[in-house]
């Protein structure tokens, strides 16, 4: 790791309200990546774009790019890798991060806020598999660090990459928790969140009530899943179910390409919003934006657009990252979230990229 | 087309009585209803279906072709503006490559393609129509009883085709078109209903959302009674109807494919033409469209080549202009070219030309980075040699269809033994790739033979 790494790491840890400049963190970080990563070098040599004077003019590395090629400024310590839920292995981005100490810095004081805020003790249930057992997940790894903490108590690895969710490891943990009364933190994807309500409503069980001031943080969407449910159906299925109302149901966005997360709100201390309403926000150093689907020019809060992020602390490999979500920003610099960018939706009889790499996937390529 | 005017996506047999529940659905630009879903009208209506085929049976085939291809004949003479605006905005191409595409694919459904395409699958025509002697016995070919077609996606006229060959082989037909082809199927439909009382009774068109768990308890009565299924598709939804049709219910699929064409450019001055508009026809969305382009030459001949093709393409976004693009859509064009440049810059010989809007892209490049994007979007791969080609086409084995060449004669024997080898299965000269001869060998196989039931008497 380099010194500059390591003393970006020390900025985010201390960073306070508009404390450091933005702009001339960022073109630090660029002068740095052009030196040390010659294929991004040369990916803003060829978009022409000159010497930038701000982060906006840096051209953004498209997402699906992580799947193609190594981007990255020195030494990686760990590659994490995109779940691969749509086109198999080979569609599986890599980001190759060079700091798992500024994943840390960056990761942590946010979720601290969002998530443990509040509590001296806590029990985290994590439906976001072990980091041991999936040591190339992002998310994963954010989990080990929460888990970590040390208001953390105990905690429960409920899910298993080959076997899914464990409602029994789960019940258990609940009941543990029930003698002290200590609150849980449930991890969870909404995927894994679904099926654990779908067990949890078994009619021996019925409902599983966990701990006053527990919450749930929950991420990610169905990509590639067949079954999906709309967020605030979700929350109303947790709070009948588990007993966590929606005001301590915290929405995470994250994605690996990126080493810093958004989330929509601080668990159980703001008035509760309507969920469709709620608006996520990243740490300082990252700025958004939603671009012109068409031009990739920028559009003013309110307009939807695709989304490009600038995170800092993806100082190791790409920071300005143009990723193929949709959402409007909002004044106050906040983010709304469509999901994927829409359309596409009638399709002819032809091949697309998707099914060809799993049609071709055992066909040597010479 | 007004929003609030949804067209039927359903016409049945006059037996039956009309539905008076609807579902609305957006197809495209449009609005389509068809019946809410009920799984006891399936038996109605392949019951129905059923009844029709003495009818269906005593008609000759002569008489089959003529009435068949003069409704045909109607759409391959031009559509009315309104039906191509329709079929335009169901399918969300252009309005020019809506009538564009109408009028090619109608040039399979004209009297004289019927005929043809009837004489090419069957040496004596006759076996439609009753016993033949050959060999020693009688050889007859049957219909193969009730028939639902499931019809792919977007592309304008897949589902026509489909319910027609049935028909010739008097196989009343139940066809469900992809949402994006609805519009044309059902016009085609009921244009049948109008030519002849026993086409009516034996033609029902019925769209519904395929998969979708309010449609599951209709799926499964729509799959388990009819005596032939005909599904194309992507691989989820030819795997999920394979597991729900029964073992005696004969299954004919025809997945996804993709296209290639091998050119060499000394000898085919108009391939970058011709190149051009077997990429661009059905924006892409054709099983037979041309994705792939294997260019025998130096990369220097292959680059002046993609301009030239980068030229062409950008005159048919005049002329047959590509519908405006979604934002997924426009998204996964930046990601493509983005990505592709990261990779150019990652020292891979990978060279781009394309407008600043999305339009068209061609990508010059090894052939190991090819994999189908759409938005017309032509792979240009320089290759040494013949040789060479057969190495770049090596993966696509699976998923191969319509082999186009440009400056190569196709009596090139050992090139066509080693493409056809690899899995391809329609190899033509490029200029004549976009659009199918009638009689053409659907995925390798015969389009009416792979319908009959061949039965025999001694």
């Amino acid at each position: 790791m380099t010194v500059w790494l390591e003393e970006l790491a020390a900025i985010l840890r201390g960073w306070s309200g508009g404390a450091p400049d933005f702009d001339s963190l960022a073109l630090r970080v660029h002068d740095f990546q052009r030196a040390a990563n010659p294929v991004l070098r040369r990916f803003w040599d060829a978009a022409g774009t000159g010497d930038p004077t701000s982060w906006e003019q840096i051209p953004p590395v498209p997402v699906a790019a992580f799947k193609d090629v190594r981007i990255v400024s020195g030494e990686p310590e760990v590659i994490f890798r995109t779940s691969g839920t749509t086109g198999g292995e080979r569609r599986r981005g890599e980001h190759h991060v060079v700091s798992l100490d500024l994943y840390f810095a960056a990761a942590r004081g946010n979720y601290r806020r969002h998530l443990i805020g509040g509590l001296e003790s806590v029990t985290v249930v994590s439906l976001i598999p072990d980091p041991e057992d999936v040591p190339d997940s992002s998310l994963s790894a954010m989990a080990g660090f929460i888990s970590r903490e040390p208001e953390v108590s105990a905690t429960t690895w409920a899910f298993h990459p080959e076997h899914g969710v464990d409602a029994s490891a789960v019940r258990a943990a609940v009941r543990n928790a029930a003698v002290t009364g200590e609150p849980i933190l449930l991890l969870t994807t909404a995927f894994a969140l679904v099926n654990l309500l779908d067990e949890l409503h078994a009619p021996a069980d019925g409902r599983l009530r966990l701990p006053a001031a527990s919450r749930v943080m929950e991420t990610g969407g169905f990509k590639g899943r067949a079954a999906t449910v709309d967020r605030g159906t979700l929350y109303r299925r947790v709070e009948s179910v588990l007993g966590v109302p929606e005001s301590h149901i915290v929405n995470e966005y994250g994605m690996t390409e990126l080493l810093s997360q958004a989330y929509d709100k601080v668990a159980g201390t703001e008035p509760s919003r309507e969920t469709s309403a709620r608006v996520l926000r990243f740490p300082p150093w990252v700025r958004t934006r939603a671009l012109d689907p068409a031009t990739l020019a920028p559009l003013p809060p309110g307009e939807p657009g695709l989304l490009a992020h600038f995170d800092l602390a993806n100082a190791g490999s790409a920071c300005h990252v143009l990723t193929e979500d949709y959402g409007y920003t909002t004044d106050d610099a906040g983010l709304h979230l469509h999901g994927r960018a829409p359309g596409a939706s009638l399709r002819g009889c032809s091949l697309v990229a998707e099914s060809f790499l799993r049609a071709t996937e055992g066909v040597a390529r010479r | 087309m007004p929003q609030d005017h949804p067209i039927d996506a359903w016409i049945w047999p006059p037996a039956i009585p009309a539905p008076s529940t609807f579902e609305r659905a957006r197809a495209g630009g449009l609005m389509i209803r068809y019946p809410k879903s009920d799984h006891n009208l399936a038996g109605v209506i392949i019951s129905s279906l059923r009844r029709a085929q003495r009818d269906l049976a005593v008609l000759e085939t002569k008489e089959l072709v003529a009435i068949l291809g003069a409704v045909g004949e109607r759409f391959a003479q031009g559509p009315d503006d309104r039906c191509a605006a329709e079929v335009a905005a169901n399918s969300e191409l252009s309005p020019a490559m809506a009538k564009a595409v109408l009028r090619g694919m109608a040039q399979s459904w004209t009297a004289s393609a019927l005929d043809r395409l009837v004489r090419a699958e069957f040496r004596h025509p006759g076996v439609l129509d009753g016993f033949v002697a050959e060999h020693g016995r009688g050889i007859r070919a049957a219909s193969p009883g009730v028939s639902v077609h499931f019809g792919a996606g977007s592309v304008p006229g897949v589902t026509v085709t489909s319910m027609i060959r049935a028909l010739l082989v008097r196989s009343p037909v139940l066809a469900k078109p992809g949402a994006g082809d609805t519009a044309l199927t059902v016009r085609f439909a009921r244009a049948l209903h109008r030519a002849d009382h026993r086409l009516a009774a034996a033609v029902a068109v019925l769209y519904w959302p395929g998969g979708a768990a309010a449609s599951a308890d209709w799926e499964r009565e729509v799959l388990t009674r009819p005596d032939q299924v005909v599904v194309y598709g992507g691989s989820g939804t030819i795997e999920s109807i394979r597991a729900r049709t029964p073992a005696t219910t004969r299954l004919i699929e025809h997945p996804h494919r993709v296209g290639v064409a091998i050119v060499d450019p000394r000898s085919a001055p108009a391939a970058p033409e011709d190149a051009a508009r077997a990429v661009a026809m059905f924006d892409q969305k054709g099983c037979v469209s041309t994705h792939l382009i294997l260019l025998l030459g130096s990369r220097s001949e292959a680059r002046r080549w993609c301009g030239q093709l980068a030229e062409r393409l950008t005159a048919l976004g005049t002329s047959l202009p590509p519908a405006p693009a979604s934002p997924g859509e426009l998204s996964a064009v930046h990601q493509f070219r983005g990505r592709l440049a990261v990779r150019s810059a990652a020292s891979e010989d990978i060279e781009i030309w394309s407008p600043e809007g999305p339009g068209w892209t061609v990508a010059l490049a090894g052939g190991d980075v090819f994999e189908p994007v759409g938005s017309r979007t032509a792979w240009v791969v320089p290759v040494g040699d013949q040789a060479a080609c057969l190495d770049v086409l090596a993966p696509l084995s699976p998923v191969l269809q319509t082999v186009g060449l440009a400056g190569l004669p196709t009596d090139e024997s050992g090139l066509i033994e080693d493409l056809i080898a690899l899995g391809a299965t329609r190899i033509v000269p490029l200029v004549r790739v976009p659009f199918p001869d009638p009689e053409w060998f659907h995925d390798g196989r015969r389009p009416l033979g792979e319908l009959v039931r061949w039965a025999e008497l001694r």
